[in-house]
């Protein structure tokens, strides 16, 4: 078992990426560790027709076209933003493809409302700086400044986060493709190498709170990445987290198939209202994304494993939605009585099966809230 | 070796082996593809395989026409279409033959109407067929499909609606309206497992892409054997692949049967040489094995079952590229680039394509065609296909430059911030894309796909996003139009009708008329036919802008908006059901009248209709007489109101108008007296029924009560069955008092005593409000009482809790706005009389109610009048007559010398005298 709570991608599959490398003949741009084609191999998994000789599994779950255009736009000169609701799926792309593609997504700021320009650019080690003065060797790169040389990909989460001014300092990297650090006599420009690019992720949600420039937007392309309505794929990805979670976790337990189809059913059900609903009021203020659903299995998988049974059932399943997805005390938590009693309810005793404990354990975990 | 059809190959291996029984299956599946092309290239009578929408299979059959010159042409076609062909002539495609039944024997009569459509467009294989069979000398045209009546006799129980297809947004992409779709050539894979798993290994988001990439693209520059046998292989494997045992598939099957019948039955009939003949079918029926099919004598016929009774019409009607996308499920803009993609080939290939004489829209001048090429033996190229080198286009920079470019122009027009340095970036992707998906040159959807990757950001600035453009640019959206001679009686008639307002009707654009009926009062037909036609067409076709049409109205301008050019299909269907619209107006009324579910109230608005738009004393009075039989038999009075007040407003109509009321109107009044008297004692206590409801009923017997005597009826029905209601709900409680007073056994006094009993019990305070509304409701029936309503309203204000009053106030106003609109200004005119106008006049006022209360005897009768100074003065007899009557009555005390006015007058009588003299009245 690895020492690090969570790898990144380079170096959970860097076997998988040895072995691609070691196959591609493509034509690789730039500095690329693999061409496009395999990039989306190794993300969207291998087919038969592929004729490889070892299965690639599929890492990330959406629309093709969605990769390619991803791709295609790291390959030519604009940066890629990402953008989307939470929990769909923007990070964990930008994380593959950075690793695919440079072998590194560790180069990474975060956007928040406290990020500044520093963060993009450069900062400076003052108590060299006082030794020795201003110097190459005084300097702190930032992730992105680290990128540029490296001629690899940097990657900027949140990017709506932080404020327009530190989003502006990006304008001159997209297009000059060089830093410029007038503190220093000589040696006062970083070019960036071939390879460089950035991906950065949005969230559609934060819309309106920092926008971006339009100077910004022209440097990059947008690529929007919906919530996954698809029962199917949803499925996929939640059976595919939950497995890299037991495997993380060391646990030997079984998530009964009956168990998913019930959680994907309570989720479209409850997405199927919020959408209904004409007011904030009538809609559980969780966005219902896969990822919620991927936390509200992982908790419930969690407590059955370790204050359980060993096993996982409906009871528990319907008590970790229940806590997840109930954020305001007396709105979120009508909503899911009212879910409940109306729609688990009449299923309950329609089919039975795993709906009758999930709805008790429901009933429990609202009683014990209010 | 590689070839252009690898890609192909492996795919439809792929999808053998796993969608067949297993890699077991795939051996015999495989077999039995070549057999099937073999079998299908050794009939004698040259089958010839297309596909719907596909450039390709369209330049295929221009090469063959033009190498073959066949003497007969059998296309997979309703074989009752036929005549509607040569009407191809006169319009711009695309369009759709159409096939269209209301009047139905045969079939359950709650599916009419049935329409069957089948779109021709400009790029299509079998209008090559049509266009060079129409326009060669000597070549006849066999349409050999089953007819467009056993299309309905084969559909297993039939559905009351078809496909709700139609229903699509925008008007362009409703052009098919709800028409079962018919497509010549359809083969797209008949389940979905099938097409998921092409569309997943193939890397294409939609099957069009899919069909473009794997089959159009290497099969562009391919001759006429490989086409014909890949096309078959093709066919061949879907049809291995489809589930058996389907509906679907049977009808297939029978459709195969009904073809090769009709064909050996035409051959036998002419004797035509069969190697003259080409047989145009869908790839999938081309590699039917079925015993009935072939040319070859001795063939088993299939029996074939005779047409219903059904009288069936045929047309044209417009189509466009987007419906065709709707109705059949195709991915959007891919008939369009089908089209973008014919045209391109012919440039480069350089071919003439067939085309009718006289089409809109078409070349001029044609040449003759040159001798036919002699026929050569088939050759295998089902192994070249399978192995042969690769013959793509290069990439075609110029136009996809031109594309960056003017994408980038029509994404500035709608908005978006983009720049040269847009299209650099588009060009650079739409490369980048298209090697990623292994193809050699960018397609149109890499393109848009590119596009949309380098422009799109995250909000959309204008009407239509960068997909939308793409399409547009990529060929856009292309709309038929049928032209005048093709057009139906009906449609002609209606242009003909409306030409005096000199407008280019045909324009697919909104057209402006004006008529000014004073000054030229020829118009007023156009008018009339457009006040019809509003009736008849949806809400945009024609649109009044100044101008309505009601009872009693005449507008001397009327201002309109025409929308005809784009709902050429809505007039063109009107079209089936009559030879003129004042036809089909009366058979709509009609039906509306005579429906199962028809009320008196839907029947009195077709009367009105027929007054309005059709000048037919016969056909109103039928339905008059309709009308009245639907309210005898009424067991509900939901539509008291609107009944009410159509028949308020016809009886207007005919007292301003004719000299007597028609006798349908005299048996309404008598019917509806009858009707309403004996509903009223059950609605009074039927929770079902409303307050409305019954204010509505009160307010026909009341209304109506004079005219209704008039014709024999007797009051006393009315006075018995008011005795009869028992209401318990306080607002009809409330209509019933009026009604009462109305009827004289409760006057005014009684009636405001028991309002100050309920105001003056707490336990019944609460429900004070209810009543208030059941008075307004009675302001219809009982209109004398509207100062008394306003007395109760402000006395309720007055004394009403604030608990009560508060909760109740937005009530009132909502309910009076939803059920009482038409009562408000009456309310609101005695609230003004009632109420002082000014602030000063406010300071000494005194409500009437309450200055009643103050000094009774100056509310009483005004001394003053001739008959009560007559009576006063003979006392006796009076008292005398109201002994007998059982009414003590008193005398008013003698007025009380006033000051004031009166004073002034008998102080100043020359002033008075000289004002009676200017008003010119005596001195009493």
């Amino acid at each position: 078992m690895s020492d690090m709570l969570r790898a990144p991608a380079e170096i959970k599959y860097a076997d998988e990426l040895d072995w691609l490398e070691s196959i591609d003949d493509g034509p690789k741009p730039f500095s690329w560790r693999l061409s496009p084609k395999m990039v989306r191999l190794f993300i969207l998994g291998s087919e038969r027709a592929d004729g490889l000789d070892r299965d690639v599994e599929q890492k990330w779950y959406g629309d093709r076209s969605f990769v390619e255009r991803s791709i295609v736009t790291l390959a030519s000169d604009r940066g890629l933003l990402l953008i989307g609701d939470p929990g769909t799926g923007k990070s964990w792309l930008a994380e593959l493809l950075a690793a695919a593609i440079s072998r590194n997504s560790t180069l990474v700021v975060q956007g928040t409302a406290g990020t500044t320009e520093d963060h993009i650019k450069y900062s400076w080690n003052v108590s060299m700086v006082i030794a020795k003065g201003q110097s190459r060797a005084s300097m702190i790169p930032s992730p992105i400044m680290t990128a540029m040389e490296g001629g690899v990909i940097g990657r900027f989460e949140e990017l709506t986060r932080s404020t327009s001014d530190v989003q502006d300092a990006l304008i001159s990297i997209l297009s000059e493709k060089y830093l410029s650090i007038p503190e220093l006599d000589s040696d006062n420009i970083v070019f960036a190498k071939p390879g460089f690019s950035i991906i950065a992720t949005a969230n559609s949600r934060d819309r309106g709170v920092n926008d971006l420039s339009s100077a910004l937007k022209r440097r990059f392309n947008f690529v929007r990445i919906p919530v996954v309505t698809n029962k199917k794929s949803e499925a996929e990805i939640v059976r595919f987290r939950t497995e890299e979670l037991l495997r993380r976790h060391n646990i030997e337990l079984e998530v009964p198939p009956t168990l998913l189809d019930v959680l994907l059913q309570s989720f479209a059900d409850l997405r199927a209202a919020a959408g209904a609903a004409t007011s904030d009021d009538e809609k559980l203020e969780s966005a219902l994304s896969t990822a919620e659903q991927i936390g509200v299995l992982e908790d419930a998988i969690l407590h059955s494993n370790f204050f359980g049974a060993a096993t996982l059932d409906a009871e528990t399943l319907a008590g970790s939605l229940v806590g997840s997805l109930a954020r305001r005390s007396p709105e979120d938590l009508a909503i899911l009585n009212k879910y409940l009693h109306g729609v688990v309810e009449p299923r309950s005793k329609e089919n039975g099966g795993e709906w009758t404990g999930f709805l008790e354990g429901g009933r429990q975990a609202i009683a014990t809230l209010s | 070796m590689s070839g252009p059809f690898d890609a192909l190959r492996d795919q439809l291996l792929g999808a053998a082996e796993e969608l067949g029984d297993g890699p077991a299956a795939l051996p015999e599946i495989l077999a039995g593809m070549v057999d099937d092309v073999d079998h299908a290239l050794r009939e004698p009578l040259e089958i010839f395989p297309v596909c719907h929408h596909s450039p390709a299979s369209a330049l295929a059959m221009v090469r063959r026409l033009r190498e073959k010159q066949p003497k007969v042409i059998y296309l997979e076609l309703c074989e009752d279409m036929a005549p509607l062909l040569t009407e191809l002539r006169n319009c711009r495609l695309p369009v759709a033959l159409q096939a269209f039944a209301s009047e139905l024997d045969g079939f359950p009569v709650e599916s009419a109407p049935l329409s069957v459509i089948a779109p021709i467009t400009g790029g299509s294989a079998e209008y090559q067929a049509i266009a060079y069979a129409l326009e060669t000398p000597g070549v006849e045209l066999v349409l050999v499909d089953r007819s467009t009546d056993h299309v309905f006799q084969w559909q297993p129980a039939m559905s009351a609606e078809p496909d709700p297809v139609g229903s699509a947004g925008t008007p362009e992409e409703d052009l098919h309206g709800d028409a079962v779709g018919l497509e010549i050539g359809d083969l797209r894979p008949r389940f979905a497992e099938l097409e998921e798993h092409l569309l997943h290994h193939g890397r294409v988001r939609h099957w069009s892409e899919w069909w473009d990439q794997y089959v159009e693209q290497p099969l562009a520059g391919a001759d006429h054997d490989t086409y014909r046998q890949v096309m078959v292989l093709i066919g061949s494997l879907f049809r291995r692949l489809a589930p058996q045992n389907t509906a679907r598939w049977d009808s297939d099957e029978d459709r195969e049967r009904y073809m090769w019948t009709r064909i050996r039955q035409h051959l036998a009939a002419t004797g035509v040489d069969r190697a003259d003949c080409l047989y145009v079918c869908g790839a999938f029926h081309a590699a039917s094995r079925l015993a009935e099919v072939g040319s070859a004598d001795g063939t088993p016929d299939f029996e074939i079952t005779p047409r219903t009774a059904t009288k069936w019409l045929y047309g044209l009607i417009p189509s466009s590229h987007s419906a065709i996308e709707a109705q059949f499920g195709l991915a959007p803009g891919s008939v369009s680039i089908a089209a973008a993609t014919w045209q391109k080939s012919l440039t480069k290939t350089r071919l003439t394509p067939f085309e009718l004489a006289g089409q809109k829209g078409g070349r001029k001048t044609r040449k003759a065609l040159p001798p036919p090429t002699a026929e050569a033996v088939p050759a295998d190229q089902l192994t070249g296909f399978l192995s042969g080198p690769p013959t793509l286009d290069g990439l075609d920079e110029q136009e996809l430059r031109g594309w960056c470019v003017d994408i980038v122009r029509l994404a500035r027009r709608s908005g978006y911030l983009a720049s040269t340095a847009d299209a650099i970036a588009i060009f650079e992707t739409s490369i980048l894309l298209a090697g990623m998906r292994g193809r050699a040159r960018p397609t149109p959807y890499d393109f848009s796909d590119a596009a949309v990757t380098c422009i799109e950001k995250d909000v959309v600035p204008g009407r239509r996003d960068v997909r939308r453009l793409c399409e547009i640019l990529l060929g856009g959206d292309r709309v038929g139009q049928v032209g005048y001679d093709a057009l139906p009686p009906l449609a002609r008639d209606v242009y003909d009708r409306l030409a005096p307002l000199g407008l280019n009707l045909e324009q697919r654009t909104i057209q402006r008329a004006l008529l000014d009926l004073a000054a030229k009062p020829e118009l007023a037909a156009c008018s009339q036919l457009l006040w019809v036609l509003r009736y008849l067409l949806p809400d945009h076709a024609v649109r009044p802008v100044i101008g309505s049409r009601r009872l009693g109205e005449k507008h001397v301008q009327e201002s309109w908006d025409l929308d005809l050019g784009r709902h050429q299909r809505t007039v063109i269907e009107l079209g089936y059901e009559g030879v003129t619209v004042e036809q089909v107006l009366e058979q709509r009324l009609r039906r509306a009248a005579w429906d199962p579910k028809a009320t008196a109230a839907v029947a009195l608005k077709a009367v009105e209709d027929s007054l309005l738009f059709l000048a037919s004393p016969r056909l109103t009075d039928e339905l008059g007489n309709r009308a009245v039989e639907l309210l005898a038999a009424e067991r509900t009075v939901d539509d008291a109101p609107v009944v009410l007040r159509r028949i308020r407003r016809l009886l207007a109509h005919y007292r301003s108008t004719a000299p007597a009321l028609p006798g349908w109107c005299r048996r309404f009044v008598t019917e509806g007296y009858a009707h309403y008297c004996t509903m009223l004692p059950t609605a009074f206590v039927d929770g079902e029924a409303g307050v409305r409801q019954v204010g509505a009923m009160l307010g026909f017997l009341f209304s109506m009560e004079s005219l209704a005597l008039s014709f024999g009826c007797d009051r006393a029905q009315l006075e018995l069955a008011v005795r009869q209601s028992h209401p318990e709900s306080p607002a009809k409680v409330a209509l019933l008092w009026a009604a009462e007073h109305q009827l004289g056994s409760m006057p005014l006094p009684e009636l405001r005593t028991r309002v100050g009993e309920l105001l003056a019990n707490p336990l019944v305070v609460p429900a004070f409000p209810q009543y208030v509304s059941g008075f307004v409701q009675a302001l219809e029936p009982v209109p004398r009482l509207a100062p008394f309503v306003v007395e109760t309203l402000s006395t309720a204000f007055a004394r009403l809790p604030d608990p009560v009053l508060l909760p109740w106030l937005p009530n009132l106003i909502t309910t009076l706005r939803a059920q009482a609109a038409e009562l408000v200004p009456v309310l609101t005119r005695e609230a003004g009389r009632t109420f002082p106008g000014s602030l000063a006049a406010l300071d000494d006022w005194t409500a009437p109610w309450n200055a009643r209360g103050t000094s009774p005897t100056a509310a009483r009768v005004a001394p003053t009048s001739g008959a009560f100074a007559f009576l006063a003065e003979h006392p006796a007899t009076t008292d005398a007559v109201a002994d007998l009557l059982g009414c003590p009555g008193e005398w008013p005390l003698p007025e009380p010398a006033t000051a004031g006015p009166a004073a002034l007058l008998t102080d100043f009588p020359d002033t008075a005298a000289a004002i009676h003299l200017l008003v010119g009245s005596p001195l009493a």
